[in-house]
């Protein structure tokens, strides 16, 4: 009840204060400090509604039907303060509760700066006001009660002793299907429970739980630092449309610069981690899937990296002539909003459900409706205001330019990058009208990009500003030029690259890394605060190297572990040592690691989530400074469970060269018969056969025998041999091209059949996908440079804002 | 005309034209009847119901995944996929498959993407990919 109060007077205040805003611009005198109020009431209802839904969730209330959702009583105090944003409710407050906290900095930064204030804060509280709209009871409170619309809960959520009760029993039901019991919680069945006396919070004791996915380190910080970047995303529309307002395009890019810099460095660094969930716990494999929802946060990025370059044209050639860029400007911080609040409505809308992993459920026909006008709203104003402001713009601002200049290089890099935010945004948008796009849909067309903003990012530093001579060009980086080119071709040459784009983007991030390198060598020795966004630029390159490496060089190989039984893979002898259960009731699979003499060990997870009764699996990385040794889970048998596919309790893995004693014969399987007549059948896909020749030695005899597999149309079948001297039968029952094969042995007088054997060929099956990923040090080193280079920037140009 | 619109508009519009012509290439239609998939020789997005009677198999050898898909006309058509055996498999009530219908007489899947609705409970979705 008070969260919903709460809320509801938020949005009042909101409103409230956006009109107290606008009054203070239109030049009323005593309603900024009404407005300032206003904002600061709005804060703080959202923070106290905040921590009322963080209450309710630490202590479990789960009346509230969002708590019952999304948390349960068994979560660790870490995860269960993250159900606050698992589901689309609680997500949206916490985006809500970061746009008034970074609007509570922004008014304190805009008051100090003139009439700046008013228009700006009007802008941003319609923001918020649109986001306390969303969380408002009407629509999509975290704060609604399980009952409002009838919902069935499972019966074992409930506390077991009223099951019994008479009262109850007119609302369970049978699940056709799954055989469960549901009760149905109504307002009805609410009333009922209240008549009897039980709190409601007695009868319904355990909640949903989190999804398994979710059950991890990221999830405590990806999503909040995500929504920190969207909140800090409204500031640049709010100073471009600050400045529409007041038709005055001077001021705004100097006091935009450090919180255009810092929004992009924060939603940069959560995309990213988001991309380490999925690599490293999630198991995808890689750390971009082009998944639309990724897609929908990295499209903002790109714009807003866009932006960063072409603001800095505006506040240079402005210091002594006339503005460059300022229709540019103005749409690129109007955009990145826009396209924040469009990846939101991807996201949320339900749109997305079958291409998506991220999806939210479909939210119902309002929210669609509500996140459509939201979008509208901001998109109209946005561009309805640069559309007024057009003429006048044109004819105000003029200037010359020269094709050889620092301006022009950074234009077209920012259309390049917009480019590459179109492509993106285009594929991610296709399944709004029912089709979608392959991955290389993105990976073509990106990596072209990549190549031409590398090599424009070093020739644009080459450059000076306003015009530059070809010649001097040459003659002050002859230097660097050489370099480049001698590292690219190191590293071309030393690692194979023959893709003719990868090697060119290699040149090309190498070309920045060299140029941006020397430039922070000399500034470094001058004024630190300067060196930001080369390291910014080196930071990117690296990135950019390291996917080169890790998209076109990684090795995969998928493998069977026997335990006890070292196995050659990609370079490395992994040996499966047993699996352990952790105190999570996870099930922990060790697996030895050798090679070259160095030892280590991994240890990939699987278990049942009880919460949706589904295999987990959870990857487990052999960290080198070179590269990664990745190791997927895929299944695990052990010998009484193969039984069922045919093989017999008294499967023997025989490994090439390793003699294995049965009864008083020694066998050894030496390698496979394979004639090239077969193998090129079986590239044929017609029937083949192979042998498997085995060695048997018996009391000093030896007898070659050959076992076979037949393949004819799709079928397998084998053919088993007899040594009649050594009262042996072997019977092959699979074969692995890794060098093993599975057999079965028995006597032919039946006198022994495996019994004596059982016990010692019980056997323990770990499959593995295994794949070594080069340089992936690379991008997340890329990543944490490029964060500190934007960090730099953002001190240095907050400290310029005020002069 | 100003420098900038010409070097802006020559990467526009070589990115867009080049985009224009991949996403006819690369694009990937949704379609819930499988007469047509089999029909046609394109790479779709197939929305269907696992056939829980015929079971799945697993071949470990080539490290395929295989089971039968029906359609709302009850049309059954079988699903090969190179893989490991997607988490929440048997608990999906509907499949989206990614992938072409090949002449050997099953639809070649590179994507599985599993959707858990229950009457009761709620939506989730996971992909393996």
């Amino acid at each position: 009840m008070i969260g919903n109060v709460l809320l509801t007077l938020g949005l009042a205040a909101g409103v409230f204060t956006m009109v107290m805003y606008y009054l203070t611009y239109r030049g009323y005198q005593n309603t900024l400090s009404l407005a300032r109020v206003g904002y600061h009431a709005m804060t703080i209802s959202v923070v106290a509604a905040s921590a009322l839904l963080l209450h309710a969730i630490l202590t479990h209330q789960y009346q509230y039907k969002y708590v019952y959702n999304y948390s349960g009583d068994d979560l660790p105090v870490g995860l269960l303060m993250s159900t606050f944003y698992a589901g689309q409710e609680g997500s949206l407050l916490i985006w809500l509760l970061f746009t008034v906290i970074v609007g509570l900095i922004l008014l304190e930064y805009t008051s100090k700066r003139g009439d700046l204030e008013q228009r700006v804060m009007m802008v941003f509280s319609l923001a918020a006001a649109f986001l306390l709209l969303m969380v408002n009871p009407l629509l999509q409170s975290p704060f609604t009660y399980l009952w409002t619309e009838p919902s069935y809960i499972d019966v074992k959520n409930i506390n077991q002793s009223f099951l019994s009760m008479p009262f109850i029993q007119n609302f369970l039901f049978e699940d056709p299907g799954g055989g469960k019991t549901f009760v149905k919680i109504s307002t009805e069945f609410a009333g009922v429970l209240k008549a009897q006396g039980i709190a409601f919070n007695d009868f319904v004791i355990q909640g949903k739980g989190l999804n398994p996915l979710l059950q991890n380190f990221w999830m405590q910080i990806h999503p909040p630092i995500l929504f920190v970047g969207f909140a800090m995303s409204t500031v640049p529309f709010a100073f471009a449309f600050a400045s529409i307002m007041k038709n005055e395009y001077k001021d705004w890019v100097k006091q935009a610069m450090p919180w255009v810099l810092s929004g992009t460095m924060v939603l940069g660094l959560a995309i990213m981690l988001g991309g380490y969930w999925a690599y490293g716990v999630l198991g995808w494999g890689g750390y971009w899937g082009w998944d639309p929802v990724e897609n929908a946060s990295l499209v903002p990025w790109l714009i807003a990296v866009a932006s960063i370059h072409t603001l800095l044209v505006q506040m240079k050639s402005q210091k002594n002539g006339p503005p460059r860029f300022i229709k540019t400007n103005l749409i690129l911080c109007i955009m990145t909003y826009v396209l924040v609040l469009y990846s939101t409505f991807l996201t949320r809308s339900g749109i997305l459900g079958d291409a998506s992993v991220h999806s939210f459920v479909d939210p119902g026909m309002t929210v669609y409706l509500l996140l459509v006008i939201f979008v509208l709203a901001f998109t109209i104003l946005g561009f309805g205001g640069v559309a007024y402001r057009w003429k006048h713009l044109n004819e105000t601002y003029e200037y010359k330019e020269n094709v050889l200049s620092r301006e022009l290089a950074l234009f077209t890099g920012a259309v390049t990058l917009i480019a590459s935010g179109i492509i993106v945004l285009a594929g991610t948008s296709a399944p709004i009208f029912g089709t979608s796009v392959e991955i290389r849909f993105y990976n073509e067309l990106n990596l072209p990009i990549a190549i031409i903003i590398g090599l424009l990012n070093g020739f644009s530093l080459m450059l000076k500003w306003k015009s530059t001579n070809g010649l001097d060009i040459w003659k002050s980086f002859k230097g660097s030029i050489i370099a480049t080119l001698v590292l690219s071709a190191i590293i071309i040459v030393a690692g194979g690259v023959y893709d003719v784009m990868l090697a060119l983007l290699i040149i090309s991030s190498v070309f920045t890394i060299v140029i941006n390198s020397e430039i922070a060598y000399r500034i470094f020795k001058g004024r630190v605060s300067y060196v930001g966004a080369y390291i910014a630029h080196v930071g990117i390159a690296l990135f950019l190297i390291g996917s080169v490496a890790t998209g076109g060089f990684t090795e995969n190989a998928q493998v069977d572990l026997v335990k006890g039984q070292p196995s050659k893979v990609l370079g490395y002898d992994l040996t499966f040592t047993g699996f352990e259960v952790n105190n999570e009731g996870k099930y922990a699979f060790n697996i030895d690691i050798e090679r070259d003499g160095s030892k280590s060990t991994a240890a990939p997870v699987m278990y049942i989530a009880e919460f949706n009764n589904s295999l987990m699996r959870e990857p487990d990385i052999l960290n080198k400074f070179t590269k990664d040794f990745y190791i997927s889970p895929i299944s695990y048998e052990d010998s009484q469970s193969r039984a069922g596919d045919g093989h017999s309790h008294g499967d023997v893995v025989l490994i090439k060269d390793e003699p294995h004693v049965y009864h008083d014969s020694k066998i050894t399987f030496t390698g496979f018969n394979f004639p090239e007549n077969q193998m090129s059948a079986m590239q044929d896909g017609t029937g083949f056969e192979i042998g498997a020749v085995i060695e048997v030695d018996h009391n000093g005899q030896k007898y070659n025998v050959e076992p076979k597999m037949v393949s004819k149309g799709g079928e397998r079948s084998f053919v088993g041999v007899e040594v009649p001297e050594a009262n042996l039968k072997i019977t092959m029952s699979n074969l692995d091209a890794s060098g093993k094969v599975i057999v079965s042995f028995s006597s032919l007088d039946g006198s022994s059949s495996d019994h004596s054997h059982q016990a010692s060929v019980k056997q323990e099956i770990l499959t593995i996908e295994a794949s070594v990923k080069p340089y992936i040090n690379l991008v997340w080193a890329g990543v944490i440079i490029m964060v500190i280079g934007f960090t730099v920037a953002a001190f240095r140009r907050s400290k310029e804002s005020l002069a | 005309m100003k420098n900038k619109y010409i070097f802006g508009g020559f990467i526009i519009v070589v990115f867009l034209g080049i985009m224009g012509y991949l996403f006819t290439q690369t694009n990937i239609s949704y379609e819930e009847n499988f007469a047509e998939i089999m029909k046609v020789n394109k790479t779709v997005k197939a929305t269907g119901e696992w056939v829980k009677e015929k079971s799945y198999h697993i071949d470990k050898e080539k490290n395929l995944f295989s089971f039968y898909v029906r359609d709302y006309n009850g049309t059954e058509m079988q699903v090969v996929y190179k893989g490991a055996i997607p988490n929440n498999f048997e608990s999906a009530t509907s499949v989206v498959l990614t992938g072409k219908y090949s002449e050997k007489g099953y639809f070649h899947a590179t994507n599985i993407l599993t959707k858990c609705p229950s009457k009761y409970e709620e939506t989730f979705e996971e992909a393996s990919s």
